[in-house]
């Protein structure tokens, strides 16, 4: 049961408070300690020091922590490094440590290898599986929301172009005396830049479709006068809005950036929906209509001294797209004297707050993270990992299309492309699922007439 | 009447699974009995009359490096030798013969008689004698009873057999002989899990009949190649061409016209046949916008007629058979000798077998060749050697061996069977090895001579010739570590001319010869013409060798680290008793998968399809706990209350 590799991910739950932590295990991580620190530290010190990426450059600075085999949790050495907790800082420190030759660790890994060098006890070993299940789960979880609208088609479109060309290439190699027609050698270098393009547009929509980069979007839903800008005030710590008595006073949808625990969050207050004449009203109701089809979640505020949803709001519920997950948030219990609570009701949140006091503030803080999968709620592995790996996945897909193409280039023997190829395909299963060598059989035999 | 002889092993068949088989267990010492139906079809090519081919070409070389007959035969009758892919790189290169079946079978017989420890004995099995669990013996048609520790069985397609021509089927094991009925229907008894497959062969022609004027004609490679490592093209017959003709749009109509009477399309046949060698109606129904399909006219042997059209298999009915033979180019006066046929027949679910080939449920029972699903001879050989190995290490006390995913396209294939089960007949194609880059033609005796010379396969000569040849390698290796050229500047400086003419660019910093040869356009050849390279070795096997390790050695090495990184799953053995509903943490579609394959260690837990990495972290941590539970009995045994 020997694992030779070095592992490493964040610690820490996502964005959760100033500091971040960075985990590696595996043998020997003095090297890897040097490439990220530029010395190897003291075993069991906590030292000040600078965070380097490949070039040696700073990307930050925090408190390192050494401790050396087998006096450790999982039983390897152990480096801990502690940055400043921000996403966008912890997912440049976990990639330095893969750059400099530790891989992505699976879900409840560092728990396993703790166990499987002895490092555990009975008692702790039993929830081991437990554990390893709960993260997977959760991790599969946070892969499907990373998955979801144009990066996954742009990723489906890869793999399809992908599989074809691999298609093509091993028929060839498997079937050498089948009348071929299906393949050409010049078409091959042109395939793989088509496969290379798309890979780029798989990464751009990576970047830019994710929630990571663009944040989340909430809106804001309420009849006028609820509270809804005081609350947006609230979360946001600054005065955006126009809080006044008068019904209908924010006019227009205003997107404001804020971060909370460190990740982007943009709030999107409301002209309150309602039936209204005033044309400047209108507008801004049409474009509050068209926010909510873009957002994450939708907070629908009410006033707590009313009985229930307004007649007024199911209509607007009604009209929301029905996977939009929906917190109603009970404004102003500071009038009422009651105390800020979250309940459910048919798997609906619901937050008893104080806007205007802050009570019960945090908890929508909280909750918000934890409805669209940001945020784990119990150590798990939250979306934040589950598109570094994706991302990882296809840095290393696109290495060996590179390879690939100077193969191509220089017109070398096929299998090595083959090889490439299917390289290639296997990094790209960690996002689609494994693509087996049956599979392409199946897919060849489906497609070209072989067989003497 | 029980015979008087005990034996070590009983190989039941005497196809290429089973010569191989008895010949592998008398070779390590074990006293073996092969028992055929007829002695006079040991060692037959019942199909196209071909050995190897792209991945089978490399089984052949494996079997061979292993000691087996298959490559040695093919040597003595093979009558066209080609080499496939020889351009697209050394891993996917395949060496292929077409044989005269008579010489091949004469090649197989002659070993058989001659193979100290090997009994040969013509008689049907047609029952298993059984201890509980274990086997026992074999009984025999006639009621002889013949005992052993192990028993091979190798019975091909002759299991409840069931042959068709158009609407019509009769039983058979393949045609001309008699299928197995009363075995089929015992082991049937047993509960051992079996399926129907199916496969079929085409017409044979007379070749008088034939006009090949209008055909391509594809003659033997020169130089000539050779199968076995062992082996030299003196040892060819000689040899004689093939033809290439083609339907065309009439045969297809002729074949429209009578697929009422196929037995496949009317749902005559159950049995579920290769995707990869469809029959001709199948072709033209499932790709019908294709106008023509290619056919190899390959010749039966030197001393007949009789030729084999590859690529027309068909079971439609006989008078569809004449038209569309004689509707194709050069065929057109063709005389069929013999009608084409589909064979259905039983075989038994790969997943109920260890990697020994060994069944799990009956101890000592080992099975091989087609019953396991697999089609093709080489196949069949190459599964025939592994379980006659595993019945002598078995008889002999001894652990048994297979070789692992990375090793050999015969681990490979034991793998695939064991734990992904068949769908369709089993062939091997090179995209199946994951690890194909290492597993060449070039260096099956690299890979497996060693091994089976600790395992008792391989006789002294070829460990000598083997030996020879590793050292030579590694010789030659070192020295071209030891030839070291500078930059002009330099005392051990390159002259320009040679630079520019062999390497295509002066040399910048110090370069060892083995260097040199890593770049992808320079040839060992052309190495050896620089002044100061030295001689070079003359074995061409040898260079070839050489010149492939230094140009692959990045993707070797690639892969070696790949091989390590999943060691310990295979090194993981998981218990064959456990229930694996009583698992805590596993999906219920985990549980289930498990219980099925009985996987025999984490690593082939990790190929069943279906299941995750983080169910076989799970499985990983249950090993672990078992042996903590273990440990922690003998502490509290001892009266010691460590924790």
């Amino acid at each position: 049961m020997e694992n030779t590799d070095i592992i490493a991910a964040i610690a820490t739950p996502t964005g959760r408070g100033g500091i971040g932590v960075v985990r590696v295990s595996g043998k020997n991580l003095q090297t890897l300690a040097q490439r990220i620190i530029g010395y190897v530290p003291q075993a069991r010190h906590a030292t000040l020091s600078k965070f380097l990426d490949k070039n040696g450059c700073a990307i930050d600075q925090g408190i390192v922590l050494y401790f050396p085999s087998p006096h450790s949790y999982t039983g390897e050495d152990v480096l801990e490094l502690q940055g400043h907790g921000g996403p966008a800082v912890m997912n440049l420190l976990l990639s330095c440590c893969i750059s400099a030759g530790a891989r992505l660790a699976q879900p409840g890994e560092f728990t396993l290898r703790a166990f499987l060098n002895s490092k555990l006890d009975l008692a702790q070993a039993e929830s081991v599986a437990d554990i390893i299940e709960a993260s997977t789960t959760a991790a599969a979880r946070c892969a499907m929301r990373s998955l979801q609208g144009e990066f996954s088609a742009a990723i489906h479109m890869l793999v399809q172009v992908l599989t074809n060309l691999r298609m093509v290439v091993e028929a060839v190699l498997d079937f050498p005396e089948e009348e071929t027609g299906f393949f050409q050698e010049a078409d091959v270098y042109s395939q793989l830049k088509t496969i290379q393009a798309r890979l780029e547009c798989v990464r751009l929509s990576a970047r830019q479709g994710s929630l990571l980069r663009e944040g989340m979007h909430v809106v804001l839903v309420g009849q006028p006068n609820v509270g809804k800008s005081t609350l947006m005030n609230r979360l946001v710590g600054q005065d955006v809005s126009i809080v006044t008595e008068i019904p209908g006073t924010t006019r227009d949808a205003i997107r404001q950036a804020i971060e909370i625990e460190g990740i982007p969050l943009y709030v999107i207050d409301t002209a309150g929906l309602h039936e209204t004449d005033d044309a400047v009203e209108k507008i801004g109701i049409a474009r509050t209509r068209s926010t909510i089809e873009k957002a994450d979640l939708v907070l629908l505020v009410m006033d707590s001294r009313l009985d229930g949803v307004a007649p007024m709001d199911r209509i607007i519920l009604d009209s929301l797209p029905a996977e939009l997950p929906v917190i109603h948030v009970h404004n102003k219990i500071d009038l009422l004297d009651e105390f800020s609570r979250v309940t459910k009701k048919e798997d609906r949140m619901e937050i008893y707050l104080s806007a205007k006091t802050g009570v019960g503030m945090e908890l929508l803080r909280t909750k918000l993270l934890e409805v669209v999968g940001w945020q784990s709620t119990s150590g798990e592995e939250g979306i934040f990992m589950a598109r570094h790996r994706h991302l990882l996945a296809l840095t290393e897909a696109g290495a060996h299309l590179d390879n690939a193409t100077r193969l191509a280039e220089r017109a070398s023997q096929l299998e090595l492309l083959a090889e490439e190829l299917r390289l290639a395909q296997r990094s790209l299963s960690s996002i689609t699922g494994e693509f087996s060598a049956d599979d392409l059989l199946g897919r060849i035999f489906s497609s070209f007439c072989i067989g003497k | 009447m029980i015979f008087s002889e005990n034996f070590d092993v009983i190989v039941v068949g005497g196809g290429h699974a089973g010569t191989e088989a008895a010949l592998a267990a008398a070779r390590m010492g074990q006293k073996t009995l092969l028992l055929s139906h007829n002695i006079e079809t040991l060692g037959q090519m019942s199909c196209n009359p071909s050995i190897g081919g792209i991945g089978k070409g490399h089984l052949v070389k494996e079997v061979d490096a292993l000691g087996g007959a298959m490559a040695a035969a093919a040597d003595e009758a093979g009558i066209q030798f080609r080499i496939l892919n020889s351009s697209k790189g050394p891993a996917v290169r395949a060496t292929r013969a077409q044989a005269d079946r008579v010489l091949y079978r004469q090649a197989i017989r002659r070993r058989l008689e001659n193979q100290p420890n090997l009994w040969l004995f013509q008689q049907a099995v047609d029952d298993l004698m059984l201890d509980g669990e274990s086997i026992t013996g074999v009984v025999t048609q006639l009621g002889l009873k013949f005992s052993a520790r192990a028993v091979v069985l190798t019975a091909g397609t002759f299991l409840a057999g069931l042959a068709h021509v158009g609407l019509a089927s009769f039983q058979a094991g393949r045609a001309g002989d008699p299928p197995s009925m009363s075995l089929a229907l015992r082991l049937r008894e047993m509960q051992l899990p079996a399926g129907r497959l199916k496969t079929g062969t085409p017409p044979r022609i007379d070749g008088r009949s034939i006009d090949y004027s209008a055909m391509m004609e594809q003659s033997s490679d020169t130089p000539l190649p050779v199968f076995s490592f062992l082996g030299n093209a003196a040892q060819h017959p000689r040899q004689m061409p093939c033809w290439i003709t083609h339907t065309n749009v009439s045969t297809h109509e002729i074949i429209h016209g009578g697929l009422d009477r196929s037995p496949l399309f009317s749902g005559v046949i159950e049995g579920v046949g290769p995707r990869y060698c469809p029959s001709i109606e199948d072709k033209v129904v499932r790709f019908s916008t294709k106008e023509s399909h290619q056919i190899f006219l390959e010749p039966e042997g030197l001393t007949t007629h009789e030729v084999y059209p590859n690529g027309i298999s068909t079971s439609l009915p006989f008078d569809i058979q004449i038209k569309l033979v004689r509707s194709i180019k050069g065929l057109e006066k063709a005389h069929i000798t013999r009608p084409g046929y589909a064979i259905e027949y039983d075989y038994f679910d790969p997943r109920g077998l260890k990697n020994s080939l060994e069944t799990k449920a009956i101890r000592g029972l080992f099975f091989a060749g087609q019953v396991n699903g697999t089609t093709g001879y080489e196949e069949a050989a190459a599964q025939g050697l592994l379980a006659g190995i595993n019945a002598a290490l078995k008889t002999q006390d001894r652990d048994a061996w297979c070789p692992r995913r990375d090793e050999a396209y015969l681990g490979v294939l034991v793998d695939d069977l064991i734990t992904r089960g068949v769908t369709e007949p089993y062939r091997m194609f090179t995209s199946r090895a994951e690890y194909r880059l290492q597993l060449r033609e070039d260096n099956a005796d690299l890979r497996l001579t060693e091994i089976g010379h600790r395992l008792g396969v391989v006789d002294d000569a070829r460990w000598a010739a083997f030996d020879a040849k590793q050292q030579a390698v590694v010789h030659e290796q070192n020295r071209l570590h030891a030839v070291w050229f500078g930059p002009s500047t330099s005392s051990n400086s390159l002259p320009e001319t040679d630079a520019l003419r062999v390497l295509g660019k002066t040399i910048e910093r110090d370069c060892s010869l083995h260097e040199l040869l890593r770049r992808p356009d320079i040839s060992y050849a052309n190495l050896m013409t620089l002044p100061g390279a030295g001689k070079g070795v003359i074995d061409p096997l040898v260079a070839e060798q050489v010149e492939i390790q230094a140009k692959y050695q990045g993707y070797i090495k690639r892969q070696k680290d790949e091989i390590a990184r999943n060691a310990h799953y295979e090194a993981t053995p998981l218990p064959q008793d456990l229930d694996y509903t009583t698992l805590g943490g596993l999906s219920s579609e985990a549980q289930q998968k498990l219980n099925q394959h009985k996987p025999e260690t984490a690593g082939q837990a990790a190929r069943i399809s279906g299941i995750t990495p983080a169910t076989i972290s799970l499985l990983l941590v249950h090993a672990k706990r078992g042996f903590f539970s273990q440990k922690k009995k003998k502490v509290n045994e001892s009266g010691d209350t460590a924790r």
